[in-house]
């Protein structure tokens, strides 16, 4: 005994395919129903009518329309006006489908991520650009290491002689026409609204990750958070990754010339940014990324299946256990003794 | 092109012209082209240009031996492609197979995973009546194979991800009516790194095809258009 269903339709074959009952959809096929019907099959479970057959016939073997192991059969296909019908549904369902795209939270990460790392890109560029075209004009300008404020110091000049006077330097006897003038303050600013894009831009960055990966942004903070999750492809593929690739995403280049060429292979990749392993000594930061990587691989599977998020009390340990390794190998090992 | 251009052009079905190197279809919804392709009027009739190196199934039907029109469905008929992209290739099918307001009568299944492309081919879905794409997995078939309640001639399958040829082979078990026509586009760099080179993992897929019932017709190489790719025309044998 047989129990074939599609979305419209269930029937009851017996052992030599004679069709012995069926159930049909007496519907209008409004499309929502069509809908519905269409995710509950995707789903594996079984349609109204179906349900109804597998009750009056509990020793049929339900399978859905197309499985291998049905037999040939009478089976009651939709005619051309329901098949008209699915197609439409069909149709709607894809457009649903790719509407609901927009509600992944790993696509909106991705698109943030990327947006500001060309917005930080072209930021710099302009920002270096902006100090060596001041410089030309004001030889004796210095800006040590702080330079962020330079954009909003030059937009808010009205001429060379001011912006010489804000940054205390003298007034060289050559200066910038009036349009040339004009132009590089519209940069200056153009610099600093920049600025405060790529500030919103990452803070945008840092919201959302917070929330879509709580765990790891308590551990590496949000912004490394959602780099590694960009890298992995989603939440879900960066927890089912073993801790050695989490430990090397983003460091693809250096790990193929590892496996074509059997050079060194890479220590760090995107953890690299996190000041565990950047701010320790040469010697173990290749220690300390393995270390942080499994821990990372720990919290990417708590945020993929929603657990209890870590809190400081979790971080604290992973803490303890970098400066375990600190305090383990103060020095340098020669290569003699390993 | 040389003045005399005549004698090469010739009608590979109703909507579907090769001419000299170049593959025109007749444009199923006139005046707009889909991916940036030229238009163009042979006596009258809108065509657009098949771009091979933009569509494996064109430059196959470019690059085949055989007669270019076997790679083609017969108009009026359903049929399934797995991995339907931005829909170039599918825009060309659909001229052939359904024409202006589907007057055709066919129906084209296109299947894709990914949104970005899915939400090429709605676009498409809303000027060519008898496209309908469907966002799923190749993979898993029960999500999207009761919108096929009867087996189809044709299955074309791109999906550029690993194990390929299992998924052509279960979907030609599956979909493809005998005496039908199944074409997979191979591409050597999805596979799972073997160490075999790409000649053998070519022959490998061809052994793989064989032994599961299917008789591989032809073996199309689509160097120059597409690298790495290798076009297989299969057919399902009939039950006798």
């Amino acid at each position: 005994m047989w129990l074939w269903y599609d979305w419209r339709a269930a029937a009851i074959a017996d052992d030599n395919g004679n069709i012995v009952d069926e159930e049909i959809w007496d519907g209008h096929y409004p499309e929502h129903a069509i809908i519905e019907r269409l995710q509950i099959i995707a789903r594996g479970g079984m349609i109204a009518e179906a349900e109804v057959l597998a009750e009056r016939f509990p020793e049929a073997t339900v399978l859905v329309h197309g499985d291998q192991q049905l037999p040939d059969a009478d089976w009651p296909l939709p005619d051309d006006e329901a098949q008209a019908a699915a197609d439409a549904a069909a149709i709607s369902m894809s457009k649903l489908g790719v509407a609901m795209a927009a509600g992944d939270p790993d696509k909106r990460l991705e698109y943030l991520v990327r947006a500001s790392d060309e917005m930080r890109a072209s930021h710099l560029t302009m920002e270096a650009r902006l100090v060596e075209w001041v410089v030309l004009f004001l030889p004796e300008a210095r800006f040590g290491g702080d330079r962020s404020a330079l954009g909003k110091t030059v937009s808010e000049s009205d001429d060379l002689q001011m912006l010489a006077k804000k940054l205390d330097v003298e007034l060289p006897p050559v200066g910038p026409s009036k349009s040339e003038w004009k132009a590089l303050r519209e940069f200056g600013e153009g610099v600093s609204t920049f600025r405060g894009r790529l500030d919103r831009l990452e803070n945008a960055v840092r919201t959302l990750a917070t929330e879509h990966l709580p765990s790891n942004s308590m551990l590496i903070g949000p912004l490394l958070a959602a780099r590694l999750c960009v890298e992995a492809h989603g939440r879900m593929r960066l927890a089912r990754l073993p801790s050695g690739t989490v430990q090397v995403l983003g460091a693809e280049k250096a790990f193929f010339n590892h496996l074509k060429t059997g050079a060194p292979p890479p220590k760090h990749g995107h953890i690299f940014m996190h000041p565990w392993v950047s701010r320790s000594p040469k010697w173990i930061r290749g220690k300390i990324s393995r270390t942080l990587a499994s821990k990372i691989s720990i919290a990417a599977k708590i945020d993929a299946f929603e657990g209890t998020p870590w809190t400081e009390a979790d971080v604290e340990l992973v803490e303890n256990r970098i400066e375990e390794i600190r305090t383990t190998f103060p020095t340098p090992q020669s290569r003699l003794q390993r | 092109m040389s003045k005399n251009n005549r004698g090469r052009r010739e009608d590979l079905s109703w909507a579907v012209r090769k001419d000299g190197r170049a593959l025109w279809t007749i444009n199923a919804n006139p005046r707009s082209a889909v991916y940036g392709e030229s238009l163009r009027k042979f006596s009258g009739v809108e065509y657009r240009r098949w771009d091979p190196s933009r569509s494996k199934l064109g430059a196959g039907m470019i690059r085949t031996k055989r007669d270019p029109a076997l790679l083609l469905p017969f108009e009026g008929e359903t049929i399934l492609y797995l991995g339907a992209g931005h829909g170039t290739s599918v825009s060309h099918l659909h001229d052939h197979l359904c024409g202006q307001d589907n007057h055709q009568g066919g129906r084209l299944v296109c299947v894709d995973l990914a949104p970005r492309c899915l939400r090429d081919l709605t676009h498409l879905a809303n000027s060519r009546p008898g496209l309908i794409p469907v966002l799923g997995d190749a993979r898993k078939f029960t999500a999207w194979g009761v919108l096929i309640p009867r087996k189809v001639s044709w299955l074309f399958q791109d999906v550029s991800q690993a194990g390929q040829v299992e998924i052509f082979i279960k979907a030609a078990n599956r979909f493809l009516a005998n005496d039908g026509i199944g074409l997979l586009s191979l591409k050597a760099a999805s596979e799972r790194w073997t160490g075999d080179d790409e000649a053998q993992v070519f022959a490998n897929a061809q052994i793989a095809l064989e032994q599961s019932g299917l008789i591989v017709e032809e073996a199309i190489d689509l160097a120059g258009f597409e690298d790495n790719h290798m076009l297989f025309a299969v057919r399902k044998p009939s039950d006798n």
